[in-house]
């Protein structure tokens, strides 16, 4: 750690982050506790920040826009008419956000949206480009993760168990891990050198893969401080950490579907294993010992130098060191802070510079804070997520006043467009006509956001809108909320939308006009199912005269279609 | 909030501007500084059409035949000057051989299908160091023509036909995706509102009177971004004819062969002959991993399955380009993930995976009725590469002979990328790794 950092941490420390429960403390009564609301550590300096620069930040976003935003961005749905109406009838409006909060981290959506998080992260998928998992050996990893978020595992456990995951694939969810990162075109160092590459940016935001090929000198100067100084031998002492597992495939008879070709893999140790520096071949350029250096290579933990303890299983070893390293909990909260705010404190992601700890993010002090609160507070994602949602920063209207500053102060609410899951969601949601997936192996699912992974219902029309809509494939179509022409269409065109908005199939449309014949009142609702607001007075006269210009049945089909492909549906 | 990106579309008055100047707007790419070796560029074809055979078919049956006991009959081996030429299998494409480059010398890196079939198509290891972030070499095609666009030019840059799951934009905007296509004879179905043109019009109405934010700009540049795609849907949907690129008849069907991969080919014709901004058209036909029953007839998919399928599609597709004068300005390529072992069948009466294999060019300025390259008895080895470097056609050297026909600089180094290490249109290719096939123009 450089001094600058050490400074900046010190005065952290000082200026006194508030002290959690402790994971042991916290055990068994994990959504009754209430922490108490921390909106100064978050906000201290992004608020300095700004006073600096000069810059107002938009004021606190209205109670319905909060509602929609912390509903979709904690548990991936928008919220019903229903509970729009209870929210904002709460009896005690001082406290209803932050109650609001914690009962969206206890219930079952957050487990399905934070499951599709960490499943995109490992890249849980049935076939990938390396290999293939199979539905089978998915379907065991997309159960463990999703009991171990339901259950609120602490996130270092869980990151511990998957990097020395071992079992047969179709029975141990985490054994997939490595069956994963198999490079089937290459030697088994291919393979080691995967699984380091993939957990050093996964769970500690560090590009490593660029010196599997070569050493940074030369090559990082102006990529990566901290990796210009290592070498290749660095980043095979991380692997070989990897150098113990044995994989071993064999064919299963699926009794479903017996005449199938499946492999499963038995994913085990060697106790003799070694990484040797003796290859030519494969996926990287040749592996061979400097001179005067061993052949072999023995682990050690790149970002200390840590080697395993006598006796300690490497895989294990590994996890250890990477959980209990400053820069696990620091890239943890980077993605997560991502995933509520639209843009990490480092960006991308996955290139941390050590070097530059005091500099590359947008706010050390703050990134700093929050590493220390989620180490304290027992590796509580929940916890994280509450922190972050109870912030002033966070509940800031996406609409300012004048010209909008950068986006990096965090200043107003950074909008996106719902991730594919959540938008075809919203519009089952919305519409009362959830979209149906029948999967292979799972049953009928009708949510997007629960199928297991990018491929399942591959053909079905559902999933050519995920597709469209950017949810990538775990694999080499990285995920992205950009939007395209194609999306626009489908959004218009597809019958996957225009039949929802029909008053048919027991839809919103439908059952409103059962209910009432009133403009006003189908507007009012329209707009409730939609976008779980009422409409302004401009709106709700646009509306009415719309209404009234038809025949309502037709016209109010029209509607709930404009909402749907207005940009606030679309975004949040 | 307001931006000064909106204020400019009023000056530059429609959505449809707007759009064509979106890049010169975008922050990302205006920014991106790029280095090249400057390599000299044939500038030969206006477009590309990319066929993808993919599961491998066997080469040694088709492009480089080898006539053995294991050869049947149905194959009907015959001369063409010094080209012997499966004239059972594939009869109509043998009928503008005069039209095709055959390179033989052509090797895969992996023999795994997955991994072979993302490489041809990102021209570099999907395991190396850009493979995670690499765009498909049609996305780069599409933002390579993006400056020389105008206004007519209404149609995706890239357009994939039948080839889902392929690799997309990589870091690029999502604009520069395969627009996907599953060809249908009444068109794309999302072209037209399923509710009828009148309707859509008034919903399309209500929807901007409502939604303020499109003109106002209040929900940020991403939300801008969304609305110039809705202005581009709009315009694809008005702009006349545009569904009859993406139909067909039953004659059509009938004479591309009645297959789903012909009416790929149908489409792909009328979407390089509309010349309305698409540089780029992948078509993928499947079913050539015959690691059993290569020349069973009785075999749902075997060597005569495919090999009719693309034969009826190919044969019309070249015929149909030459008589419309768009083929000297289309450049044809077929290619694979790998290629089949070679000599007698395995055990199953199939071919195996095979890192050799050949790649077939027609039109874009390319000669044709030509060999490259020429391999041992039964096509186990190389014997004559065939062209200047003197070593195997890898897919990156396709991929620089794709680039160098569209005019596009294939040394060319983009700065932009999110590793911060540069991103190589063609790895190795600005230091002379690897090349255009210079042989297939002249």
């Amino acid at each position: 750690m450089n001094r600058s950092l050490a400074l900046l941490l010190a005065a952290v420390m000082t200026s006194g982050t508030i002290p959690l429960p402790s994971a042991a403390q916290n055990a068994g009564k994990r959504h009754a506790v209430r922490f108490p609301a921390v909106s100064s550590t978050i906000d201290g300096e992004i608020d300095a920040k700004l006073q600096q620069a000069g810059i107002a930040p938009a004021p606190l976003a209205g109670d319905e826009e909060f509602h929609r935003r912390v509903t979709l961005d904690l548990t991936g749905r928008i919220p019903s008419p229903a509970e729009v109406d209870a929210f904002l009838g709460d009896p005690a409006p001082a406290t209803r956000r932050a109650r609001k909060i914690d009962e969206l981290l206890a219930s079952d959506a957050f487990t399905d949206r934070w499951t599709l998080w960490f499943g995109d992260l490992v890249q849980n998928v049935q076939a990938s480009t390396n290999i293939r998992e199979y539905s089978l050996g998915r379907n065991a990893y997309y159960s463990w993760i999703k009991a171990s978020i339901r259950a609120a595992k602490p996130y270092d456990q869980m990151v511990r168990e998957v990097l020395a995951g071992e079992g047969n694939s179709f029975e141990s969810g985490v054994a997939n891990y490595v069956v994963r990162q198999i490079q089937r075109n290459g030697p088994p160092q291919d393979t080691y050198d995967n699984l380091a590459a993939h957990s050093a940016e996964k769970f500690l935001g560090i590009p490593m893969l660029c010196i599997s090929c070569h050493n940074g000198g030369a090559h990082l100067e102006a990529v990566n401080t901290y990796l210009r100084n290592k070498q290749r031998q660095n980043f095979w002492e991380m692997a070989a950490f990897f150098s113990r597992v044995t994989t071993r495939g064999s064919r299963y008879t699926d009794p479903a579907n017996p005449n199938a070709n499946i492999i499963r893999y038995d994913v085990g140790s060697n106790p003799a294993g070694t990484y040797r520096l003796n290859t030519t071949d494969g996926n990287k350029t040749p592996r061979a010992p400097l001179s005067g250096q061993p052949a072999t290579v023995t682990p050690a933990f790149l970002l200390t130098g840590e080697q395993p303890r006598a006796g300690e299983p490497y895989r294990a070893a590994y996890g250890r060191m990477l959980t209990a390293d400053r820069q696990f909990a620091r890239n943890t909260v980077n993605q997560l802070w991502k995933e509520m705010f639209g843009r990490g404190f480092v960006e991308p992601v996955n290139a941390f510079d050590l070097e530059k700890l005091d500099t590359q993010p947008t706010h050390p002090a703050l990134l700093e804070a929050l590493a220390t609160q989620f180490m304290t507070g027992g590796y509580d994602l929940r916890a994280l997520l509450r922190t972050m949602a109870t912030s002033n920063a966070y509940q800031r209207a996406s609409v300012y006043p004048g010209t909008a500053p950068d986006a990096t102060y965090f200043a107003y609410r950074n909008r996106h467009r719902l991730p594919a899951e959540m938008l075809l969601d919203a519009v089952g949601t919305a519409t009362a006509v959830p979209v149906r997936f029948n999967t292979q192996t799972l049953g009928v699912i009708t949510s997007a956001i629960e199928l297991a992974d990018p491929l399942e219902a591959r053909r079905q029309s559902g999933s050519q809108f995920l597709d469209r809509c950017g949810r990538g494939d775990r694999d080499d179509v990285a995920r992205t909320n950009d939007g395209s022409i194609s999306q626009a269409l489908s959004l218009l065109n597809d019958p996957l939308i225009t039949n929802r908005v029909r008053r048919a199939n027991n839809s919103t449309v439908q059952k409103l006009l059962a209910s009432t014949q009133d403009p006003g009142t189908i507007a009012d609702q329209l707009y409730l199912a939609t976008l779980s607001r009422r409409p302004t007075a401009d709106e709700r006269r646009i509306a009415i005269d719309y209404l009234r210009s038809g025949t309502l049945g037709d016209k109010a089909e029209d509607l709930q279609f404009a909402l749907i492909n207005s940009l606030e549906f679309l975004f949040v | 909030m307001s931006f000064s990106r909106r204020h400019f579309f009023r000056i530059a008055g429609t959505g449809l501007i707007g759009s064509y100047f979106a890049d010169v707007l975008d922050p990302r790419l205006l920014l991106a500084s790029t280095t090249t070796a400057n390599a000299a560029l044939r500038n030969s074809a206006k477009s590309c059409i990319f066929i993808f055979l993919s599961g491998a078919p066997s080469q040694t049956d088709t492009w480089d035949l080898k006539e053995g006991a294991w050869t049947p009959s149905a194959l009907a081996p015959t001369s063409y000057g010094d080209l012997r030429w499966p004239q059972g299998l594939l009869p109509k494409t043998g009928a503008h051989l005069d039209k095709l480059t055959i390179v033989r010398s052509s090797l895969a890196w992996a023999a795994v299908h997955s991994l072979g079939q993302a490489w041809a198509q990102i021209a570099r290891n999907p395991g190396g160091a850009t493979g995670a972030i690499a765009p498909h070499i049609g996305a780069v095609v599409a933002l390579e023509s993006q400056a020389s666009r105008t206004v007519s030019d209404v149609l995706p840059g890239f357009i994939a036909l039948n080839s889902g799951g392929i690799p997309t934009c990589g870091y690029l905007p999502a604009k520069y995706a395969p627009f996907g296509v599953e060809p249908a004879s009444e068109g794309l179905a999302t072209l037209a509102h399923p509710e009828g043109a009148a309707r859509f019009a008034q919903r399309w109405d209500l929807l901007h009177a409502l939604d303020t934010a499109r003109a106002n700009g209040s929900l940020g540049k991403a939300s801008l971004d969304m609305n110039d795609f809705y202005d581009q849907a709009r315009t694809l949907m008005d702009a006349p004819g545009i569904n009859t690129l993406f139909s067909f008849d039953d004659a059509e069907h009938e004479r591309y062969g009645a297959t789903t991969f012909g009416d790929s080919m149908i489409v792909a014709r009328n979407l390089v002959s509309a010349r309305k901004g698409t540089r780029f058209v992948q078509a993928t036909l499947g079913g050539w991993d015959h690691h059993s029953d290569i020349y069973d007839p009785a075999a749902a998919q075997s060597l005569f399955t495919q090999g009719a399928e693309l034969d009826n599609a190919l044969g019309a597709l070249l015929t149909d380009l030459e008589a419309g004068g768009i083929l000297d300005e289309t450049l044809i390529v077929l290619v694979s993930e790998f290629g089949r072992t070679v000599g007698p069948l395995n055990g199953q009466g199939g071919r195996d995976h095979y890192l050799r294999n050949s790649v077939v060019f027609a039109g874009g300025g390319t000669k044709g009725g030509r060999v490259l390259g020429q391999t041992d008895a039964q096509g186990a080895n190389v014997t004559d590469y065939g062209w200047s470097a003197k070593r195997d056609v890898r897919p990156e050297d396709v991929t620089c002979t794709i680039y160098s026909a569209l005019g596009i600089d294939y040394t060319k180094v983009r700065t932009d990328d999110p590793l911060g290490r540069g991103f190589e249109y063609v790895p190795e290719a600005k230091d002379g790794g690897y090349q255009p096939v210079e042989e297939l123009w002249g």
